[in-house]
């Protein structure tokens, strides 16, 4: 790339990003004094566009438990799910938020997470559904289960211009008709298609610059590592979706991230190897875990995670039309879960692209063990980029936020073996 | 003549040789370890270095493996079990392409390019399952010693069907069939199965590419080589060295740096 001068970010993305997430959860808490509706939603498949209308106060209960694991409060949480009765097999984002509720809601990060006036599920994650019951007995708040359907078989997709993609979307248009009679019985509003049209308008700037912010870290060295800064990035994106402050916190990001670009800035000292990471993260141990691959000069150039977990695959180049803000909320949102987590079909694909897009010289795949959902397609998935691309692949296993999942000398050693064959493989000039 | 060491810390043994400059053993050591993993370093790098008759200054060139690799402060290089253990096997046996170590907390399998390079691998994972541990579980509640173990299944007519592969329970699993009258011959059959078919599963995840050479202090039992042929229904590569070959991949790793002068402060002559 051209070392060509940008003009220097007016303030430092890193600093707003804290100050959002901080407001964020301020907003939180302070939502019952202040009379704001709170609604509990989901990371992927939630509706968020239309909440955003009515004023909602947005609780990420996933975010809650990761931010357990980050804080180092999990093993308190998870142990008192477990003390409760849950298997230590259940999703530990599932036992950290039942050991929120056992908490009377008091979060490590000194927010008080308020009771729900709507709860919202998706289809997106096959644990969501449960989940959202479970809210339903603690609070006594009817669960809205949005079913948004995805692919069905394998190289089969209901694509625009089809009977079965008309089909979808009218079932998901209709289900989000649903959704608005409930927000506008609770609030107390009327529902306002223009302010949807703008919360859309929002989105589609954050999207565009995220497409531009993960496209940049194509560039040799990379700017960031999609699972450590990168996580950071969708927190607030997924926090501030649709808001005016969203789009000025990645306008900023976008600039500084593109400033380091121009000035050939690399995450690493030395970048010795491009990896694509494939899976959800480590969030109790995640610096550990990138430490271990830095540490050879491996960078994460790109992930998975920072596609589908940032509001269901916005990275694919979803817009609105805001001109017709439900009809396109209901298309986009349907396009989006073909694409998203339980979609095991076509990830492979999707993973193949990265690798030439963003020149990498091996996969990492994390299973998680409380997570089967996401673990189960990367056997597939690995033997179709190892076979059909020769390309060096890593299986490694912990858990979201369980760090009894963590075993410190084994990670390590698989994590050496790596590197040295993508060492022996660089010696021999091959891939 | 260029001496050189490799020592493989492993989780319950520490084995270590020495190699002249044609790569031909000259000594070798085996250790327990207990507590001190620095310490059982220590002592099998001493105990190989008299075994060869030299002493520690002879020695121009260490590498380290195993988990406890890094607890080897003298060494001048640590390299994984995985790069060592092909390295090792590709050695004795140029034409593999498959390596299955069984150790004692980990089983690893091992894709092996045309040039010897590791292409990939699979591992155990949080789990001993299908590792030599699962066996120290059977010598325990058999009160056998460990070698016995696999000439004893051998003897088995009617071997038992064990369900758990779970280290921590078979010992529980064991006294259960020897309860319901089992011979011990027919549970440790059971057991060398439940074992033979995970590490299979393991080496099909890799690709099951023949010659494949099995190693690791497992690859000694007879009753072990002989069900994961039948299960992988293909002839292994058995090294009478097997348990020693991350130590001897080491080494070989040491004599490369050795030849290449990164380190040689007691080399004499430099083989070509």
């Amino acid at each position: 790339m051209a070392n060509t001068a940008l003009p220097a970010a007016k303030a430092d993305a890193r600093t707003t990003g804290q100050r959002l997430v901080n407001q964020w959860l301020a907003n939180i808490h302070s939502a019952p004094e202040r009379g704001q509706p709170v609604a509990y939603i989901f990371v992927m498949g939630n509706a968020v566009e239309i909440l955003r209308t009515f004023d909602f106060e947005l609780v990420f209960p996933e975010i809650n438990s990761l931010q357990t694991g980050v804080r180092k409060a999990a093993p308190d949480f998870l142990a008192k799910a477990e003390d409760y009765g849950f298997s230590p097999d259940v999703c530990s984002y599932v036992k950290a938020d039942v050991g929120l509720m056992l908490s009377n809601m008091e979060h490590p990060s000194g927010t008080h997470i308020p009771k729900p006036d709507i709860a919202i599920a998706s289809s997106l994650c096959n644990v969501y559904i449960k989940w959202a019951e479970i809210w339903e007995r603690h609070f006594g708040v009817p669960a809205f289960v949005l079913d948004i359907p995805g692919k069905r078989f394998a190289n089969w997709q209901p694509l625009p211009g089809t009977p079965q993609y008309g089909a979808d979307k009218r079932w998901v248009e209709g289900q989000l008709c649903d959704l608005i009679e409930r927000c506008e019985h609770i609030t107390g509003k009327k529902f306002d298609p223009d302010r949807l049209a703008e919360v859309e308008s929002n989105v589609n700037e954050m999207i565009r610059l995220w497409v531009e912010i993960l496209k940049l870290n194509q560039q040799r060295p990379a700017p960031y590592n999609s699972m450590l800064d990168g996580l950071t990035y969708i927190g607030v994106l997924n926090a501030w979706r649709g808001t005016p402050e969203g789009v000025e916190y990645m306008r900023l990001l976008h600039d500084e991230v593109a400033g380091k670009v121009a000035r050939g800035e690399g995450r690493v000292q030395e970048e010795r190897f491009r990896l694509i990471f494939s899976g959800t993260p480590c969030y109790v141990n995640m610096r550990r875990m990138v430490d271990l691959f830095e540490s050879h000069g491996g960078v994460f150039a790109a992930s998975d995670y920072l596609t589908y977990a940032a509001g269901g695959l916005d990275s694919s180049g979803l817009f609105y039309d805001p001109s017709r803000p439900l009809e396109s909320l209901a298309e986009v949102t349907t396009l989006a879960s073909q694409l998203g987590l339980s979609n095991h079909f076509f990830s492979h694909q999707t993973l193949a692209q990265q690798v030439k897009e963003y020149a990498a010289d091996g996969i990492v795949y994390h299973g998680i063990k409380s997570c089967r959902t996401v673990a189960t397609s990367m056997a597939d998935n690995r033997e179709y980029v190892t076979s059909r691309y020769g390309l060096p692949t890593l299986y490694i296993e912990s858990d979201l936020i369980d760090p009894r999942y963590w075993s410190d000398a084994q990670i390590k050693n698989r994590v050496d073996a790596f590197f040295e064959v993508l060492e022996q493989r660089t010696l021999k000039g091959g891939r | 003549m260029v001496y050189v060491a490799g020592i493989d810390v492993g989780s319950t043994q520490a084995k270590a040789v020495v190699l002249n400059d044609q790569a031909q053993i000259v000594g070798e050591a085996i250790l327990d370890v207990e507590m001190n993993m620095g310490t059982a370093a220590q002592q099998v790098f001493d105990l190989v270095v008299a075994n060869a008759g030299l002493t520690a200054d002879a020695i121009a060139f260490t590498v380290a493996t195993g988990y406890g690799r890094y607890r080897v402060t003298f060494g001048d290089l640590q390299v994984t079990e995985i790069s060592c253990h092909a390295r090792g096997a590709t050695a004795e046996f140029p034409r593999t392409r498959t390596v299955l170590d069984i150790g004692g907390q980990d089983t690893k399998a091992i894709r092996i390019g045309d040039a010897g390079e590791v292409m990939d691998f699979a591992m155990n994972d949080k789990c001993a399952a299908g590792t030599g541990r699962f066996l120290g579980a059977a010598s325990f509640a058999l009160e056998l010693p460990l070698s016995d173990l696999g000439p004893l299944a051998m003897k088995a007519t009617a071997p038992v069907k064990i369900t758990t592969t779970c280290t921590v329970f078979a010992e529980s699993e064991i006294i259960g069939h020897l309860a319901k009258g089992h011979r011990p011959e027919d549970v440790l059959a059971g057991m060398h199965y439940a074992i033979a078919t995970r590490c299979a599963s393991l080496v099909r995840r890799v690709g099951l590419t023949p010659e494949i050479t099995f190693t690791g202090g497992v690859s000694r039992n007879a009753a072990m080589v002989s069900l994961l042929q039948q299960v992988l229904g293909t002839p292994l590569n058995v090294s009478a060295q097997g348990h020693f070959m991350g130590a001897i991949g080491a080494a070989l790793y040491a004599l490369d740096h050795a030849r290449s002068g990164s380190r040689q402060p007691h080399v004499e002559e430099v083989a070509p």
